[in-house]
């Protein structure tokens, strides 16, 4: 099938946020997502811009039953290590159901390593979740090591109440 | 104990490194990558006063070193990187005030997650963490950090 990845416009959001619900319903927590596109707007495509994005295409011939032809897309930002250096995120990574065994995927993660590569990062990082043996296989058989397994990291995280409470204690310094 | 936190400046990035235990070939990245146009990261220093500096010297004994990152469900968020202080400096509440700082900092620009990782072993930092309330995602949601490095991620960029 043919197909092109190019990097996300502004225009694209609606498309975006379309793809980042199908991608939650599939990982059972439809309900956590509390943004839509114009944050994704807003935050993706200002002066300092919070992420970058990638959208897979499809030309028109072969768009979707509901007729969409972005059909995929990757969502990454800059991190850092300080042991290591510059690092990349991927944040989402994903392809519509009856889009999927044509090498979109593949063709969306091997483009975030190379703009990777461009800027000299060193690592790509990604988290999954433990019973998503599709995506957990995919990304073993590109050479990706679950260091939560390996070497026993825990994700940890401070939102809602607990952060407001944790930045209080700030004003106190 | 007094202490005072504020943001790092490419001067301190000599005793970061020192803090980081990293070499001087080291110290140059973090120089180009936490202070040029578009750093990758951003840090945060505690400081003493010179009358309770160490016995080598130092009045910096602490920091946190923290990006910018995406929740594409929550929107943005605050990644902190590393969390430090030096170990005659613990148990003052050092710690606790650099990760409060970066909370602080995540929340004016209007993040709605504070994200880090800590090791399974690592019991004092899992207790402290859990003693602030916050939530282990990888227990509670099962959510497991993956790295694809080396050659396979040269393997990954090829065009």
């Amino acid at each position: 099938m043919h197909f092109k990845i190019r990097p996300a416009k502004k225009e694209d959001c609606k498309e975006i946020s379309r793809l980042i619900m199908e991608l939650a319903v599939y990982e059972n927590m439809p309900d956590q997502v509390k943004i839509a596109h114009e944050e994704l707007e807003r935050d993706g495509f200002g002066e300092n811009p919070f992420f970058q994005c990638l959208v897979a295409e499809v030309p028109e011939e072969h768009k979707s039953k509901e007729g969409f032809t972005v059909v995929g897309y990757a969502l990454y930002f800059y991190t850092y290590s300080t042991w290591k250096g510059r690092s990349i995120f991927l944040e989402d990574l994903y392809v519509m159901p009856e889009f999927r065994g044509n090498g979109i995927g593949k063709g969306l993660l091997c483009k975030v390593a190379e703009v990777g590569k461009k800027k000299e990062c060193v690592r790509l990082q990604l988290s999954v979740l433990d019973w998503n043996t599709p995506s957990r296989d995919f990304y073993a058989a590109k050479g990706a090591q679950d260091l939560t397994v390996s070497e026993g990291w825990h994700a940890i995280r401070f939102d809602g109440p607990s952060l407001d409470n944790l930045a209080k204690e700030a004003a106190k310094i | 104990m007094d202490f005072s936190i504020r943001a790092a400046n490419v001067e301190d990035c000599k005793d970061i490194a020192r803090m980081i235990v990293v070499s001087r070939h080291v110290r140059t990245y973090l120089e180009q990558d936490g202070f040029s146009k578009n750093p990758f990261f951003h840090g945060i220093i505690a400081e003493v006063p010179e009358q309770l500096r160490t016995k080598d010297g130092h009045t910096k004994v602490g920091y946190a070193l923290y990006f910018y990152s995406y929740s594409s469900w929550a929107g943005r968020a605050i990644y902190m990187e590393d969390l430090y202080v030096m170990p005659e400096f613990r148990g003052k509440g050092i710690g606790k005030a650099l990760m409060s700082k970066v909370a602080q900092l995540g929340l004016a620009a209007g993040c709605n997650q504070l994200n880090f990782t800590v090791l399974d072993w690592n019991k004092s930092s899992r207790d402290f963490y859990m003693s602030q309330g916050c939530c282990d995602v990888t227990t509670s949601m099962g959510y497991h950090c993956m790295r694809c490095e080396g050659e396979a991620l040269q393997h990954l960029a090829q065009p």
